[in-house]
C-alpha cells in the first residue's frame, strides 16, 4: 500500500510524516522544506508513506512543485493523505478541491488545530467531512496528537473514490471538459476531468502528458474555443482565474458551513516582527546572531570542549593503544599506521565534533522558528540589486550546514535563471567541514579573536558570493524575470525534542564520515607520507606525498603557503572538506604533548594563515557538491564553471590579501 | 495605492491586473485576491519588500510589485 | 607477527571498502538514498527541463 503525503507548504506533512514512520527527515517552519520525494515504513500498518513538497496547487511555478504533479502523473498510488494547516483552511481548501477531482481515495488530516483553536478559530471536522465527502481526521502532527486516530483512518477503511462532483465550473467549462474527455478516452488511467481542467488552467506538466497521448492540435482548439467563449459570456479576464473563482465559491460556501471565527489576540509574531524586521537594525540583527554563534562554538562552549576531547584523545587513548600495541607485539609498520595515521587523523577530525555541533543546532534553530523567511525579506533589497531574490539567502544559510542540501533547496526558487544562479553561489558558503580548519587556524594565530576571525570569513563567503551575482547576472547570465513573494510563516517556539532531532541528525554525518571516508583517506594520506621513492619509511619530505604536494607548492607560493604540506592538504579537500584537516593532522604529526596549533607556525605567518583559511573558505565545491550542482542542472559546463570559477576566485582574493598585506607590512 | 500606506493601515484589494504574472500566481496560489482585505505591518528601507497580512497570514512583496497593485483604503 | 598481518589486512581492507563506497556516493550526489526507483533512477522525481 501507498499512500502520498500532499498538501500546501509549511502544514506539517513533514512532521507527520517523521510521527507516523518514525523516521527522521527534514522539518523548518518556512515554506519549502522538503524539495524531494521521501519514502518512509509505517511503524504500526504495513505500507509506504510518501511526503512530498508543499504545493499550492497542482499547476507547478518551481521545480520542486514539479516533483509533485510529476509523481500524480507517473506513478502510482493507493490513497492521498491531504494536509490541511486548519488555521488557513481557506486557502488549503483550493489544493484538496484538486485532489478530489483526481478520483483517487482522499483522506483529510486536518493539522494545526491547535494554532487554530489559539486565533479564535474552530473547524467541525465531521460537517467539513460531510460536506468534502471524505473522512477528516484533526491531528497535531507536532505533539503527535490524533496521529492514532488517523493511522486507524487509514488502515481500517478504504474509503471509495469520490466522484461528487463538489464544483461545478458552469455550463460552457463543462461541455469542454466534456469534448476533452471524448478525445483522451481510453488512453490514460487518470482522472479525465481532472486532466481537463487542470490543462485549463494552464498546467505545462499536463500538457507535456497530453503530448505523448493524445492529438494535441484538437486539444489546444478546445481549449481556445472555451476561452474565447468564456471572453464573450462574462468578460472573465482569464479562463485559469475563471477556474479560480469557481472553486472559491465553493470554498466560501465549505467555510461558511465549517468554521466558526470568535475575535483572537494579538499573536507574539507580531511583536518579534517589528524588531527583527525593523526598518535599519534588520541586518545588524542578523549578523549580531551569527557573532553569538561564534562567540559560542570558538569561545564560551566549543573549543573547552574540544581541547578537553583532544586531552582525552592524545592522552589516555593514544596510551591505551600503544599498550595495547605493544603487548601483541605489533610490527612498526602497524605502530604508525595506527598511531600516526588513524588517531591523528580520524582523531583530529573527531574533536571538532562539539564546535560542528553547535553550529548545527544554531541552524537548526533558525530553521524551526521561523527566522529564516525575514532574513529571505530583510536581505530581498540587496539580493534584488546583485539580480537575485531575498529567497535565495536560504539555500545560502542552509549551506552552512552543508552545501549539498543548500544547493536542493533552490528548487524552490521560480526562475530559472536566479535558481541556477544560487546553485552556483551556493557552494561559497562556508559549510560545516570547512569549520575544523578555521578552528585550528584562529586557535593558531588569532586566539584573541576567534569569533571575530571566523565571522569575518563568513561574511567574506557571503559577499562575494553578491559580487559574483552581480557579475555573471549582468555578464552570462542576464534577463528580467525575477520574482518573490516569500509567505512569512508565524514564529513557533522551537521544541526541545524536535531541536535536538535535527541538531543530531545533521551532525551523525559528520561522525559517520569520521568513520568511513576520513579513516580510508587516513589510512591512504599515511601511506602515501610513510613510503616513498626511496622504499618505506623515509623521511616524510621524501614520501610520496611530498612529491605529489610538491608539484602544486610553487604555484602557492604568492599566496602565502608554498609548501607540499598545504598543498596536498588542499587536493584530498575535494574528496571532503574534512579531511584537509586529517591530511594535516597526519603530515604535522606531533608525538604527545607538544600540539599541532604550535607546530603551524612554523610553516605559517598570521597572514599566510588568513591567506590559507580564505583560500579553503572558496576554492572548490567538495566531491558530493560538485555532483549536486550536476545533477540539479543537468549540465557539464555549468559544472565545470562552478569548479573553474571558485579556483580563480580563491586564488585572486588570496594574492589580493597576502600581498597586500605584505604591502601593508602585515605578516 | 500601496505606495501611500502606512505601517498598520488597511486596505481592500480592487486590481491585480496590472501585476506581473507570475506575482499574480502567487497571490493566488496565498489566496490573495481582489476583494482580499490586507493590511500592511512593515516597510523595508531604501526601497525594500514591504510586509502584509491577511487573513492571518503574512507574506512579503517587493514594492514595486505592491505599487501596482490597486487598493482602497477601509 | 600474525596479529600485525591480520590488523593490517583489516584496515586496509575495511579503508579500500569505504573509499569506494564513500566516492560512489559522493558521485551520485545526495539523491542515493532515493528509494522509489520509479521515477526516481533518472534525476530524481525531476522532469526534463522544463523552460
Ligand atoms: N503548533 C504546531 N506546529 C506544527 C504542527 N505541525 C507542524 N508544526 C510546525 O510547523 C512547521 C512546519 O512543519 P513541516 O513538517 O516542515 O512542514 P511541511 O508541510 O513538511 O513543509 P514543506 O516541506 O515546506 O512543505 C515546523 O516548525 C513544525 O514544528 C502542529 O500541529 N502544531
Ligand atoms: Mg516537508
Amino acid at each position: 500500500m501507498e499512500i502520498a503525503l500532499i498538501g500546501n507548504p509549511n502544514t506539517g506533512k513533514t512532521s507527520l510524516f517523521n510521527n507516523l514512520t518514525g523516521s527522521y527527515e527534514y522539518v523548518g517552519n518556512w515554506s519549502g522544506v522538503t524539495v524531494e520525494k521521501k519514502v518512509g515504513i509505517f511503524k504500526k500498518i504495513q505500507g509506504h508513506l510518501i511526503d512530498l513538497p508543499g504545493v499550492y496547487t497542482l499547476n507547478p511555478l518551481s521545480r520542486d512543485e514539479g516533483v509533485v504533479t510529476n509523481f500524480f502523473l507517473h506513478e502510482s498510488v493507493n490513497q492521498l493523505l491531504n494536509i490541511l494547516d486548519a488555521s488557513q483552511l481557506e486557502r488549503n481548501l483550493h489544493l484538496t478541491l484538486q485532489l478530489l477531482e483526481f478520483e483517487r481515495p482522499v483522506l483529510i488530516g486536518l493539522n494545526m488545530v491547535d494554532v487554530a483553536n489559539k486565533r479564535g478559530i474552530q473547524i467541525d471536522a465531521v460537517k467539513l467531512s460531510k460536506s468534502l465527502g471524505v473522512p477528516v481526521v484533526p491531528v497535531i502532527a507536532r505533539s503527535g496528537k490524533g496521529c492514532d486516530r488517523l493511522v486507524d483512518a487509514i488502515s481500517t477503511k478504504s474509503p471509495e473514490p469520490v466522484n461528487k462532483k463538489l464544483v461545478y465550473y458552469g455550463k460552457e467549462v463543462e461541455a469542454a471538459i466534456s469534448a476533452l474527455s471524448k478525445e483522451i478516452d481510453g488512453k490514460t488511467e487518470h482522472s479525465h476531468r481532472f486532466l481537463a481542467i487542470q490543462y485549463f488552467e494552464g498546467n505545462e506538466y499536463v500538457k507535456n502528458y497530453f503530448y505523448e497521448i493524445a492529438d494535441s492540435e484538437k486539444l489546444n482548439l478546445i481549449l481556445v474555443n472555451l476561452e474565447s467563449e468564456l471572453k464573450k459570456q462574462y468578460a472573465s479576464k482569464t479562463l485559469p482565474s475563471f477556474i479560480y473563482l469557481k472553486r472559491k465559491e465553493t470554498i466560501v460556501k465549505i467555510m461558511a458551513e465549517t468554521a466558526v471565527k470568535s475575535s483572537s489576540v494579538i499573536p507574539l509574531s507580531e511583536k518579534i516582527d517589528r524588531i527583527v524586521t525593523n526598518k535599519f537594525f534588520g541586518i545588524p540583527i542578523f549578523l549580531i546572531l551569527m557573532y553569538l554563534m561564534f562567540m559560542l562554538t570558538f569561545d564560551w562552549i566549543g573549543t573547552p570542549l574540544s581541547d578537553a576531547l583532544d586531552a582525552i584523545l592524545t592522552g589516555p587513548i593514544t596510551n591505551l593503544l600503544e599498550n595495547v600495541l605493544t603487548a601483541i607485539h605489533a610490527s612498526d609498520f602497524i605502530h604508525a599506521l595506527i598511531i600516526q595515521g588513524l588517531v591523528a587523523g580520524v582523531g583530529g577530525v573527531l574533536v571538532f565534533v562539539p564546535q560542528i555541533f553547535i553550529l548545527f543546532l544554531f541552524i537548526s534553530l533558525l530553521e524551526d522558528s521561523g527566522y529564516m523567511a525575514r532574513v529571505a525579506l530583510v536581505m530581498d533589497r540587496i539580493m534584488e540589486s546583485v539580480g537575485l531574490n531575498g529567497k535565495a539567502f536560504i539555500p545560502m544559510i542552509i549551506g552552512f550546514g552543508c552545501n549539498v542540501p543548500g544547493i536542493m533547496a533552490a528548487r524552490t526558487i521560480e526562475t530559472p535563471r536566479e535558481r541556477l544562479l544560487t546553485i552556483l553561489l551556493t557552494p561559497l558558503m562556508s559549510c560545516s567541514a570547512r569549520l575544523p580548519v578555521y578552528a585550528l587556524f584562529v586557535g593558531a594565530f588569532f586566539a584573541g579573536q576567534r569569533a571575530l576571525i571566523v565571522l569575518c570569513l563568513y561574511v567574506l563567503g557571503i559577499i562575494v558570493a553578491l559580487i559574483l551575482a552581480k557579475v555573471f547576472s549582468s555578464t552570462i547570465l542576464k534577463s528580467e524575470t525575477s520574482l518573490f513573494v516569500i509567505e512569512l510563516p508565524p514564529y513557533r517556539l522551537p521544541q526541545f525534542q524536535s531541536l535536538w532531532r535535527s541538531t543530531w541528525d545533521k551532525g551523525k554525518g559528520f561522525i559517520r564520515k569520521a568513520g568511513t571516508f576520513i579513516f580510508a583517506g587516513s589510512v591512504f594520506i599515511w601511506l602515501l607520507s610513510y613510503a616513498g621513492p626511496g622504499g618505506i619509511n623515509v623521511d616524510m619530505d621524501r614520501s610520496f606525498l611530498a612529491l605529489i604536494g610538491g608539484v602544486i607548492a610553487p604555484v602557492l607560493v604568492p599566496i602565502g603557503f608554498g609548501t607540499w604540506q598545504a598543498a596536498a592538504s588542499l587536493i584530498t579537500g575535494f574528496l571532503a572538506k574534512e579531511s584537509i584537516i586529517a591530511t594535516m593532522n597526519i603530515i604535522y604529526f606531533v608525538p604527545n604533548d607538544s600540539s599541532l596549533q604550535g607546530l603551524l607556525a612554523n610553516y605559517y605567518s598570521p597572514l599566510a594563515a588568513f591567506s590559507f583559511m580564505v583560500f579553503i573558505l572558496l576554492y572548490i565545491p567538495c566531491l558530493a557538491t560538485t555532483a549536486t550542482i550536476y545533477k540539479e542542472t543537468g549540465s557539464k559546463k555549468w559544472t565545470v564553471f562552478s569548479v573553474v570559477y571558485a579556483l580563480v576566485i580563491a586564488y585572486v582574493l588570496s594574492l589580493i590579501i597576502y600581498q597586500g598585506g605584505k604591502l601593508f607590512g602585515l605578516v | 495605492m500601496f505606495s501611500s500606506f502606512k505601517p498598520g493601515e488597511r486596505g481592500k484589494i480592487v486590481d491585480l491586473s496590472h501585476v506581473s504574472h507570475l506575482v499574480q500566481r502567487r497571490l493566488l496560489d496565498l489566496g490573495i485576491t481582489e476583494g482580499s482585505e490586507v493590511c500592511v505591518k512593515c516597510v523595508m528601507p531604501f526601497g525594500g519588500p514591504i510586509m502584509i497580512e491577511s487573513c492571518g497570514q503574512c507574506i512579503g512583496i517587493r514594492r514595486k510589485e505592491a505599487v501596482q497593485i490597486e487598493v482602497v483604503k477601509v | 607477527m600474525i596479529a600485525s598481518i591480520l590488523i593490517g589486512t583489516a584496515i586496509f581492507g575495511y579503508a579500500a571498502y569505504a573509499m569506494v563506497k564513500f566516492i560512489n556516493k559522493s558521485k551520485k550526489g545526495k539523491c542515493a538514498a532515493c528509494d522509489l526507483k520509479n521515477s526516481c533512477s533518472s534525476n530524481c522525481g525531476l522532469p526534463p527541463e522544463v523552460k
